[in-house]
């Protein structure tokens, strides 16, 4: 046996765990996902073997209940859109407070580091359910931020905070800001901190040394970080539920109810994958985009 | 023109604090090539940095024809930094490192690229403009550093051990490279380098430095035949030190008898001592062989050949060694031998007492 097979048969051997988890745990339920959402939903859950394309047909349109017309789904749509611009709001704030507080761990001495990366996952290692009530407490009517501004006399009723947007948006920022601030802190580590003092030198201000210098140097972690944020917050489950009560639904929560109470698996594999397309074209769009910059550069 | 009075600078505060500045006067003239030269640790990097504006002095002050800077941060102070790893930005070309500086003080398009060619032709760099620097060699790097920071003519230029990174052949390259620059720009340069060849071929003045002081400011050939203090002797080529006693001070020249008797002409700086004993430096190169019976005596211990020229090392009656160095002629015979007895002269003034 000549040594070449040899070692592509060991290349084989090495990757076969790996091979066997994804295809099981990954590539497996994908599919049977895929097979189900061009099935016929069973009456209590499941799913009957007769081919439909209903199902995907539900996900954006609706048949009016009383003269069977064809019209948009205005509540799917609705859902739709409110998952992309909360998730997108969730990406945009984290990117604005993580960015500053990677640069500020980022520029402290060596031995502090660790310590302040700590203070960041101390909460990441922590239940989110727990998280997210943690963060329920503080914004509910009888909760701390209104009982102190009653107790001041600043408001007399509390403000609503729970179960609206903002309170979905800012359970999301709390709970994946780790994932901003851990690429955005490793790229800056590894950036050259002369390169910042050059550019100083070289007369440009802060505001510039920001834009010109750090920004293009760091851009990776920063675009690894907003995928990383987008990403789960699109398909968040807990917290729009606990924090969004049952107005603020979001994609996972649609899902969650045709599993569920809807008794409709076949709608809910087809919004599924509508989810996943949506993540994988925003994905491309995105990467695309920061790439075509980066190019323009050189 | 540069003008620094009673600068100092400590780092941290009580037990652990740590003076990296003590009471720097010093006065660089325009369009001088001045050279801040040390050991590491010394403090010229920090002085340099405190010119550029990245360190801030605990006390002093610190002028640029006329105008204070102390209180101007970086990018407002008329001064431009050549970095040890030079700090190119490696997201944008050479072109657009070179005119990065133009373009921050918001010049017009036009005048920037007609700037950057200009720069380019300066270091020879005009066929790499579109390179992205980690294409380039480190050469090439430091062209494009030293054209960055001279794009927007600065007052002043700051260089940090520019070429420590370079190889031999490079590096002599370079400091004549230099050298043209300064005196095509006819910017002033301040230079920072622990490399005391570098220091003596290229700067007008030199500022020797050792912990967090300026020891002694003058001219190449000054410093090298007239070190004032023993460190300086010690740091900058190689040197004898002999002891001897201080007999008669006459302005600048003073009779010093050495341990054997004989007394010899030194010269003496200001402040020098005026009696007692002392420590008088004489350069290998000024100094010869004769017979028993110069101005010191000893046993001939080792002859090096080095090429250029010969080392003599003799074992002094008094238990130390003196070097003697004699320029190589073509094919001279060598008339000495080890183990032979021998004396070491040398003319009247070579020698130089140094200041304790």
């Amino acid at each position: 046996m000549s040594n070449e097979t040899q070692s592509a048969k060991t290349r084989w051997l090495l990757l076969s765990p790996a091979l066997f988890i994804l295809s099981i745990a990954a590539a497996g339920p994908l599919l049977i996902v895929l097979v189900y959402s061009f099935l016929t939903a069973g009456d209590y859950g499941g799913v009957v073997w007769d081919f439909s394309t209903d199902a995907w047909f539900n996900v954006f349109a609706e048949k009016d209940f009383f003269d069977d017309t064809i019209g948009f789904s205005d509540a799917h749509l609705s859902i739709f859109w409110r998952s992309v611009k909360l998730s997108l709001m969730t990406t945009i704030v984290a990117l604005l407070v993580g960015f500053p507080t990677a640069y500020f761990i980022a520029t402290r001495p060596e031995s502090q580091r660790n310590a302040w990366m700590l203070l960041i996952m101390v909460p990441f290692w922590t239940n989110l359910l727990i998280r997210t009530f943690a963060v329920m407490e503080i914004i509910r009517n009888e909760g701390v931020i209104n009982s102190v501004l009653i107790k001041i006399g600043l408001i007399s009723e509390p403000i609503q905070m729970l179960y609206t947007e903002f309170a979905v948006t800012l359970g999301m920022f709390y709970v994946f800001l780790p994932l901003m601030v851990l690429p955005v802190y490793a790229s800056m580590e590894r950036m050259d901190f002369s390169l910042v003092e050059a550019a100083y030198d070289l007369y440009a201000s802060r505001w510039r040394v920001l834009k010109r210098v750090i920004f293009p140097l760091v851009k990776p972690g920063v675009v690894a970080g907003s995928i990383l944020v987008f990403i789960p917050s699109l398909g968040a489950y807990v917290t729009p539920r606990v924090l969004g009560g049952g107005k603020q639904l979001m994609l996972g929560n649609l899902i969650e109810l045709q599993y569920g109470q809807g008794r409709n698996w076949p709608l809910g594999a087809a919004l599924s994958i509508t989810l996943l397309a949506i993540v994988m074209v925003a994905l491309i769009f995105y990467v695309r985009a920061a790439g075509d910059e980066e190019t323009s550069h050189g | 023109m540069i003008e620094i009075a009673g600068l100092s600078k400590t780092f941290g505060s009580g037990a652990s604090a740590f003076t990296a500045l003590k009471d720097i006067n010093v006065t660089i003239q325009e369009n001088e090539f001045f050279t801040l030269l040390g050991p590491s640790g010394c403090g010229k990097t920090t002085l340099l940095r405190s010119i550029a504006g990245f360190v801030d002095p605990s006390t002093g002050t610190l002028t640029i024809n006329g105008e204070d800077i102390l209180s101007k941060p970086p990018f407002a102070r008329p001064v431009n930094t050549v970095f040890q790893n030079y700090a190119l930005f490696p997201h944008m070309t050479v072109a657009e490192n070179i005119g990065f500086g133009l373009e921050m003080q918001d010049r017009p398009k036009a005048e920037i690229k007609s700037v950057v060619g200009d720069m380019l032709e300066l270091v020879q760099m005009t066929q790499m403009a579109d390179r992205m620097t980690s294409q380039i060699s480190g050469g090439q790097q430091q062209r494009v550093a030293l054209a960055r920071a001279l794009a927007p003519k600065p007052e002043v230029l700051l260089l940090d051990e520019p070429l420590s990174a370079l190889d031999f052949k490079l590096r002599k390259e370079m400091q004549i490279e230099l050298k043209r620059l300064q005196a095509e720009t006819g910017i002033t340069f301040v230079f920072v380098t622990h490399d005391q060849e570098e220091a003596l071929t290229m700067s007008d003045r030199i500022a020797v430095m050792n912990a967090g002081r300026i020891l002694q400011i003058g001219g190449p050939k000054d410093i090298y035949d007239h070190p004032a203090e023993r460190f300086v002797a010690d740091f900058i080529g190689d040197t004898n030190f002999v002891d001897g006693e201080v007999k008669k001070v006459a302005g600048e020249t003073a009779q010093v008898q050495l341990q054997s008797g004989k007394v010899i002409k030194a010269r003496n700086v200001a402040g020098g001592a005026t009696s007692g004993p002392v420590t008088v430096a004489v350069r290998p190169e000024h100094a010869d062989l004769s017979a028993p019976g110069g101005l010191i005596d000893g046993t001939l211990k080792n002859i090096i050949y080095f090429g250029t020229d010969t080392h003599y090392h003799v074992q002094t009656d008094d238990g130390s060694t003196f070097v003697i160095r004699r320029q190589n002629q073509p094919d001279a015979v060598e008339a000495h031998e080890v183990g032979e007895k021998v004396g070491v002269t040398f003319n009247a003034g070579v020698a130089q007492i140094l200041r304790d």
